[in-house]
């Protein structure tokens, strides 16, 4: 994995953004933030302030302290992490504007340059009640879903494998005996689904889980056991649509990492680079913590961020 | 599906009628991102055929249950999932526990595009039927 660390700390006492460079093709940006440490009231209404009066309204809608700060960080994390990319001097976060692609997904619209088309960046947001992420590519889609590690489900995990997932994810889930590793596993491959899914923009009902299986690359026949083989390029994920034919799958690469020991990211983008007739290009990612306005620091590379497959 | 000879509102471009945030969908598309759905505006003749409150009740319930709300909690109708603190897989399980419950099956394309305590009562009445 390369390392792109800018700047491993900053500090403003005036709200500022530290400006960025755009990913270069199929280097992916992460940026997350850990609501239980924003406290400052100051910075949460400074945050409220570069929303859209339609984000306003939504974050007010959201029932309970905690669920309305978090909706509030996620609006602000996407604004002032689209707007570090210096596309353009006359944007700012409160400048941008979004709109959604005919599924309905969210999309950054670009009104500044009259010359030109718009940049292509793309983004995916997803948060849990503890960590909120965004993710950053140029060119190509992105999608991204965090977890948490210990998360539970009400019902049986097989019970809801079988009634949400493929018949091979389930046969693989069905595989493993202790039941805290089924867990995990459990929720690793909901993530992947779920990075897959908001990837291709096309709602939930475009790619109904149950008709893609997203596995180990050495899994299909063999006696590979992701949790013992170690082989890198084994742990690779690939997905296999029953809808979409074998070049459009191998369009699609995933990450999964293992953010601040407690939270499970899966990344999925597409691979539209052809480098030397390669069809497969590593992703490079960098990892930044941050508390917009505040702080920023680069964490890849550290205890933080923990590869669990999809980068070398 | 949607007859919308009660609206007046032609179907245009379906950009334009998320911009008018108007009821002119002919199919409700609703997806939920980051757990959070983004705009589903109930169908206006739903009102009309509005679920039986003991239905709406057992939703309640179900929702109330997995989301782990304490039993005073106020939801209603409105309630939307998202706004109760659901996110994604909340949800997915939300609609599992329904088709237990109610002993019936939901389509994918169905369950993302339910999003309130009323739309999932709404939605079990009629597959009920």
């Amino acid at each position: 994995m390369k390392l792109h660390c800018f700047d491993r700390k900053f500090f403003h006492s005036s709200p500022s953004l530290t400006p960025i460079q755009l990913p270069s093709p199929m280097e992916t940006h992460l940026w997350y933030v850990i609501p239980r440490e924003v406290k400052s009231e100051s910075l949460l209404n400074k945050y409220l302030d570069i929303l859209s009066p339609c984000e306003k309204e939504n974050v007010f809608q959201m029932r309970g302290e905690e669920p309305r700060k978090n909706a509030l960080l996620a609006r602000a994390l996407v604004r002032t992490t689209i707007a570090r990319y210096q596309i353009n001097s006359q944007v700012s976060p409160r400048s941008l504007r979004f709109k959604k692609n005919i599924h309905g997904k969210p999309e950054l619209e670009w009104q500044f340059s009259d010359h030109g088309l718009s940049p292509p960046l793309h983004f995916n947001i997803s948060h849990t009640s503890s960590l909120v992420a965004c993710g950053v590519t140029m060119n190509s889609q992105i999608g991204i879903d965090v977890e948490e590690k210990h998360r539970t489900i009400k019902h049986n995990i097989l019970t809801f494998a079988r009634r949400y997932f493929s018949k091979d994810e389930v046969q693989y889930l069905a595989a493993i005996l202790d039941p805290e590793v089924q867990r995990q596993e459990f929720v690793k491959l909901w993530t992947l689904k779920e990075a897959y899914v908001k990837a291709l923009g096309r709602g939930f009902s475009g790619a109904p889980f149950k008709t893609f299986t997203i596995r180990y690359k050495g899994v299909a026949g063999g006696s590979f056991n992701p949790l013992e083989d170690l082989n890198p390029e084994a742990l690779q994920m690939v997905v296999d649509s029953f809808d979409d034919p074998i070049e459009l799958t191998s369009n699609w690469q995933f990450v999964l990492l293992e953010l601040v020991g407690s939270h499970y990211a899966a990344i999925c983008m597409e691979n539209n680079v052809d480098i030397e007739g390669k069809r497969t290009v590593p992703v490079k990612l960098t990892v930044w913590k941050t508390i917009p306005f505040l702080e920023d620091e680069c964490v890849s590379g550290t205890d933080a961020v923990k590869t669990v497959s999809g980068l070398k | 599906m949607a007859s919308a000879t009660a609206s007046s509102v032609s179907f245009t471009s379906l950009s334009s009628s998320l911009k008018k945030n108007q009821v002119s969908h002919l199919k409700k598309v609703s997806v939920s991102f980051g757990g959070k759905s983004f705009k589903p505006v109930p169908l206006r003749f739903r009102v009309a055929c509005a679920a039986k409150p003991e239905t709406v009740e057992k939703v309640c319930e179900i929702v109330r249950k997995q989301l782990a709300l304490p039993a005073d909690s106020a939801i209603t109708g409105e309630s939307k999932f998202a706004s109760l603190g659901a996110d994604s897989l909340d949800t997915v399980e939300i609609v599992m526990g329904l088709e237990e419950e109610f002993e019936i099956s939901v389509e994918e394309e169905s369950a993302q595009s339910i999003t309130t305590v009323q739309e999932a009562a709404d939605m079990i009445e009629k597959l009920k039927e």
